[in-house]
């Protein structure tokens, strides 16, 4: 799941409820969250990965992936979108 | 039932310990003491295939107020499936506890092979037992994790048939009533529509849902660590494992409410989780069906009496002491039918009697060794009557006025401690016999917990995070055996440089250290403690095979046997023991005298001269260095005195406080008859009056507390218990109330009390019993007399007992030579495997003191086989001519030559060797001891090493034998050609051969040799006696035994010896972290400080110390001695049975034992 040149995550806009979930990615709505993972992983490394994983089925019907991650530059999150 | 109701109602029933060994990253006390934090009403923990943490967890859980459920995490094997799965197994009751307990059993059958493998195969049951009659009864079973469980993993797998197959099977062992489909939610990618298709399968099958955490740790901050300890586990780096790990740290105990949230998809397989915990009320703490052998014999009564009075009448008669022990007798029999104890009194008979059977055999019948009882009790044990006449003890209780409180008393909640210390080499053969007489089923030794300190978790951790193997064990020697590791990074910036220390992977190394250790790592077995049950043990604690053949563990370990109130023996291996027995039959041996140790005189005035001048090298318990500072302080005169000094050197005493003002008011009443020794107040006069009024013994804690404060037995053995575990600060505050209002309440003024009970608690019960200090006090004295009318054949016994006592076998040779005992190099002509005394000629018996001949044993790297093979064809043809001679004949290795030559134990047989016949062998032909043959002896041993080189070259090319699966090709006798002139060894290159070979050099002392290397300056041993009190010195020395322990807030102990006596240096702290390598890691120091000369002792308090520099030092021994670490948790590890007594010998250590006006710690003085 690390990112890779093939698979390569990029940097996504993606709107939030109370919960913190996703509620839209990009323009688009969320309809459902399907999945929702975490993956900790490397805390022994240079990068230690703290990823929350969503699958989403948006309004246009579409199955996405997408994940946060905490930001390097700002506080927060970024949030990223992955092909499945 | 609302969606908060059940939120808060969730309990966790799948839970994981660090018992899941490298499984599990918490102990079972956290796992209960945070599920208390978090409002848990119960908690359940399921270990991997065992049970090992849950009787601890048991007693954890109520201590914190939650109700503890058991259960275990099986795996099982389907008939034809790759892998196996877990299922999740919880005890509902007694009947499901003995099912559980045999089916762990079961899955253990075959783990090991019975020869010595090191790991042990996984456990696995074949699911055909599940499905036996009955044995389900009682279980209830979820249907297994996500990852690997039954039908959750085999989903994962992609194999759904298989999956709804395996439940369906589950569902017919188990029943609808006790089978639930478990559902986790672990954050990972499928968990969701995993737990759609397990929801719709228990659909199928009509049973309910029940949701679980799978913790496996307590908390956030050892997440980290479960990651490691599944790289670990695996043997392999945590990069190399992702799919392995968990895969983020969610696996924790979670508030009810996470609970909640987490499974909102289900939120009835939550509620199904209290509703479960309703239905699980097996109560391991109180429901445990156990009986130990004779429980049930009611003729068990009668027949003790009967034993205890035919033996009264021959022991006692015509003793004064005979009405006061008839009187005894009576109240112990009374005590022990109240406490339906006979049965167990008889076993220990019965179990001692089978001793005396096994060492009848293995002493042999013409043995001086038969006059020995085969084993001896210790502990407090030693102060009941009823085990002296049973042979338990050899101690007479009336005569040495013994309390038997500690030991029984009405009030006793578990079965009495009976420790029974054996030869080693009776007690090998004794554990199988006793799983023979009492049955596989019903007898297994008690387990042992290996658990982390600093040394191991840096080498384990430091593999699992990919760190390089040289630099990682280079940090792991930079840091003592039992540091506790809070200051690991400080330590790590030391040793690796801040640059390379405060990378990641090194810098988690350092956060993991403090985290892991004292947590188990992996099960083995207890030195000597056996369990013995009437109905089969494995219905009551799972039992596995042992790595040693023939043997078997109980999954608990001896607090938990203890808690579960099982019968446990302890059959001890005493190295003292053996080296007594040796040392008698070495003497019968070689002069032909039967000694009889129970006959020895203990008023001998030449043995107490020793003791109290602390002459006591080799000597047991007293030849430590705090024994031998405090000897010529306290000068013991008799056996009681002894008593007090072997207990002494402990730590409760020393952190009581109690060995300053028993040396101060022993020496005060030397010095005045009259002397009045103060007591904290006068209704403790009778209790320690013995000792001065000082609590030195641990029964004085129990009597103490009666006498100032009025408990009652049995309240003062809980607080005596509770200091010892440390389970409960909550309790020792109520004991500590309890004291203080009840001295209070009799007249004692309230600081008094305080004060008493601050020593009660600095004791904490590391100290010994009376009577177990008497027991040892005797052997000390029993030891010490050999020492001083048998040195040789002590030496000879210490030798061959190895590894035992304070020194190593070098520093033992050269006190013995110091003193006069000749000691001499191992030869192929002469020696046997073991070292043993020479008998010179038919040299009348007891005519001076026989040479010592060190064994072929000695001489490293050579196998027993080709030891062996070289003395039983001596033997058989006659000594050896020459080196051909010895490789066509013998048909030892090449190697095994090589490693002889190098010994110096072919010196003879090379051809330049002087030619002298071999003593052993000229039997009646020399004349007597004579000084004259003496010095001619020793002029002619003076020369060996000479010969090493010729003898290696002759070795080389002898034709060897060689061995193969035919057998062996013996070698030709060929003369090869002689070795040509070689250089002989100088006398340094001599000596780093013997360290190499042997372990030990004969010849000159190293220090000897370096000592015109040194500054005229530099002081020995002996210059250093003549010095003043004060004055500054420098001292050089080889370095025997080093020591750092707990009492000393840091200060290092060592001992140096050079080539005319030793050396003690304390070493307070900032000098230890400013000299660090050189105080923990040299052979040779040169050290420089203040010389302190106070009552008979000298030290130097040092202020700088640096390593001796010379590339070829030899490396001789060196013991380190330090304490265990303790954990936050308070929880001890617990390396059993001798080495925790060695260890627990050693921690007491010098803060204490050093005369009060010390000065290191002091500034300005």
């Amino acid at each position: 799941m690390k990112p890779g040149l093939v698979n390569k995550p990029w940097p996504i806009p993606v709107e939030v409820g109370a919960d913190g979930r996703p509620i839209a990615v990009g323009r688009l709505a969320v309809s459902a969250i399907r999945e929702e993972w975490l993956v900790e992983d490397g805390w022994w490394t240079r990068e230690p990965l703290r990823r929350r994983y969503f699958e989403l089925v948006l309004e246009d019907g579409s199955d996405v992936v997408v994940f946060r991650q905490p930001s390097t530059e700002a506080k927060g999150w970024r949030w990223f979108r992955q092909r499945d | 039932m609302g969606a908060s109701a059940a939120a808060d109602r969730y309990v966790e029933l799948h839970c994981h310990s660090a018992y899941s060994f490298l499984d599990g990253a918490s102990e079972p006390s956290e796992l209960a003491a945070t599920a208390a934090d978090l409002g848990y009403e119960a908690l359940a923990l399921t270990d991997h295939d065992g049970v090992s943490g849950a009787m601890e967890f048991a007693h954890s859980c109520k201590g914190v107020g939650i109700r503890p459920i058991v259960g275990a995490e099986l795996t099982v094997a389907p008939e034809g499936a790759a892998e196996p799965v877990h299922i999740t197994l919880l005890v509902e009751s007694a009947t499901g506890w003995g099912n559980l307990c045999r089916l762990i059993t079961k899955a253990h059958e075959g783990t090991r092979d019975g020869k010595g493998m090191r790991e042990a195969l996984p456990p696995s049951l074949p699911i055909g037992e599940l499905e036996l009659d009955g044995r389900t009864e009682g279980l209830i079973c979820l249907s297994g994790c996500a990852r690997d469980g039954a039908v959750a993993g085999s989903w994962e797998r992609g194999d759904p048939a298989g999956a709804a197959a395996l439940a369906r099977r589950l569902l017919s062992a188990f029943g609808r009533e006790r089978f639930r489909i478990e559902l986790q939610r672990p954050l990972w990618r499928h968990d969701r529509a995993r737990n759609r298709w397990l929801a719709s399968l228990a659909e199928v099958l009509g049973v309910a849902c029940a949701a679980t955490g799978n913790p496996h740790a307590h908390d956030r901050s050892r997440a980290a660590l479960q990651d490691a300890l599944v790289a670990v586990r695996l043997g392999a780096t945590l990069d190399e494992t992702e799919g392995m790990r968990r895969g983020n740290s969610s696996a924790l105990l979670m508030p009810a409410a996470d609970a909640a949230e987490r499974f909102r998809d289900h939120p009835q397989a939550v509620a199904e989780t209290a509703r479960l915990a309703e239905r699980l009320r097996f109560d391991l703490t109180t429901e445990l069906g156990y009986s130990y052998p004779g429980a049930e014999d009611p003729t068990a009564d009668r027949r003790l009496a009967q034993l205890c009075r035919a033996r009264l009448m021959e022991r006692y008669a015509g003793s004064a002491d005979r009405p006061e022990a008839e009187r005894r007798l009576e109240e112990e029999l009374g005590l022990i039918r109240g406490l339906r104890l006979s049965g167990f009194f008889l076993l220990h008979h019965d179990m001692l009697e089978l001793a005396r059977e096994v060492a009848l055999e293995v002493r042999g019948p013409e043995s001086t060794r038969r006059l020995l009882p085969p084993g001896r009790g210790r502990g407090s044990s030693v102060s009941s009557l009823v085990c002296y006449l049973t042979g338990l003890s050899h101690i007479d209780p009336v005569q040495q006025g013994l309390f038997l409180g500690r030991f029984l008393n009405e009030e006793l909640t578990e079965a009495p401690d009976i420790d029974l210390d054996f030869p080693r080499d009776i007690r090998e053969k004794l554990i199988p016999r006793v799983h023979e007489r009492y049955g596989q089923e019903r007898s297994a030794l008690v387990a042992a917990m290996a658990t982390y300190r600093a040394r191991g978790g840096i080498r384990d951790l430091g593999k699992a995070l990919g760190l390089p193997p040289g630099e990682v064990e280079r940090f792991a020697r930079s840091v003592d055996v039992y540091e506790a590791s809070q200051d690991a990074q400080g330590r790590m910036d030391e040793t690796l440089g801040k640059l390379r220390s405060r990378s990641p992977r090194w810098r988690a190394l350092a956060a993991l250290l403090p985290e892991i250790a004292g947590l188990p790592r992996h099960i083995s077995q207890h030195p000597g403690g056996m369990v013995i049950s009437t109905g089969p043990l494995i219905d009551v604690c799972p039992v596995q095979p042992a790595a040693m053949e023939g043997r078997q563990i109980a999954q608990w370990d001896k607090d938990s046997c203890a808690d579960a109130g099982f019968l446990k023996i302890d059959l001890l291996g005493l190295g003292m023991l053996s080296a007594v027995e040796g040392c008698v039959d070495e003497i019968a041996r070689a002069r032909g005298e039967r000694i009889d140790l129970s006959r020895v005189p203990l008023d001998d005035p030449e043995v107490w001269r020793a003791i109290q001048n602390a002459e006591t090298t080799g000597v047991f318990q007293i030849e430590s260095r705090a024994q031998m500072q405090m000897l010529p302080r306290t000068l013991p005169e008799d056996l009681d005195d002894l008593t007090v000094q072997v207990a002494l050197v402990r730590p409760g005493p020393i952190q009581g406080g109690a060995v300053h003002p028993y040396i101060a008011r022993r020496k005060a009443l030397r010095e005045d008859p009259a002397y009045e020794v103060p007591y904290e107040h006068p209704s403790l006069v009778p209790v320690l009056e013995d000792t001065l009024g000082a609590i030195v013994f641990q029964d004085q804690v129990l009597e103490v507390a009666i006498a100032l404060a009025g408990f009652s037995i049995g309240e003062a053995e809980g607080l005596r218990r509770a200091m010892s575990r440390k389970r409960s600060e909550a309790a020792m505050r109520r004991y500590q109330q309890r004291f203080i209002e009840g001295a209070v309440g009799r007249g004692v003024a309230r600081e008094v009390a305080e004060r008493v009970y601050d020593q009660i608690v600095g004791f904490s019960g590391f100290g010994f019993p009376k009577s177990h200090s008497a027991a040892f006090g005797l052997l000390a004295y029993q030891s010490t007399w050999l020492r001083v009318h048998y040195g040789p054949e002590l030496l000879c016994a210490l030798l061959n007992e190895q590894p035992m006592g304070f020194y190593p076998p070098d520093a033992l040779v050269h006190e013995a030579q110091r003193r006069g005992v000749e000691v001499l190099p191992p030869e192929v002509n002469v020696s046997e495997i073991d070292c043993r005394v020479e008998t010179v000629g038919a040299a009348p018996a007891s005519a001076g003191r026989p040479p010592v001949r060190i064994g072929l044993g000695y001489v490293a790297e050579v196998s027993e086989a080709d030891a062996k093979a070289v003395i039983a064809e001596r033997e058989r043809g006659g000594p050896y001519r020459d080196i051909a001679d010895l490789a066509a004949r013998s048909g030892a290795s090449r190697a095994a030559l090589v490693r002889f030559a190098w010994a110096g134990a072919l010196d003879r047989l090379a051809r330049h060797a002087p030619q002298r016949q071999p003593v052993a062998v000229a039997a009646g032909s020399s004349p007597a001891d004579s000084p004259a043959a003496r010095r001619a002896s020793a002029a002619i041993e003076a020369l060996a090493g000479d010969e090493r080189r010729p003898a290696l070259w002759e070795a080389g090319a002898a034709a060897r034998a060689s061995a193969s699966e035919e057998g062996t090709q013996l070698a030709l006798p060929l003369d090869g050609s002689p070795a040509p002139e070689l250089p002989e060894l100088g006398p340094w290159e001599r000596a780093v051969a013997d360290y190499n070979a042997t372990g030990m050099t004969l010849g000159s002392h190293p220090m000897e040799l370096l000592r015109g290397d040194l500054a005229a300056r530099v002081l020995s041993s002996a210059g250093l006696e003549r010095a003043g009190d004060g004055s500054r010195v420098r001292v050089a020395g080889m370095v025997v035994a080093r020591q750092r322990p707990a009492t000393a807030k840091g200060i290092v102990f060592m001992l140096l010896e050079d080539e005319l006596g030793t050396i003690n240096l304390i070493v307070p702290p900032p000098v230890v972290e400013r000299c660090r390598w050189a105080v923990r890691s040299s052979g040779f120091v040169e050290a420089w400080g203040k010389l302190e000369h106070r009552e008979g002792t000298t030290n130097v308090v040092v202020t700088r110390i640096e390593r001796l520099e010379r590339h070829d030092l030899p490396t001789a021994e060196v013991k380190h001695i330090a304490p265990p670490i303790r954990r936050e948790t308070g929880r001890e590890p617990a390396p059993a049975g001798p080495a925790r007594a060695a260890l627990e010998q050693v921690v007491a250590e010098l803060a204490a034992a050093l005369p009060a006006p010390h000065s290191f710690g002091r500034r300005g003085r």
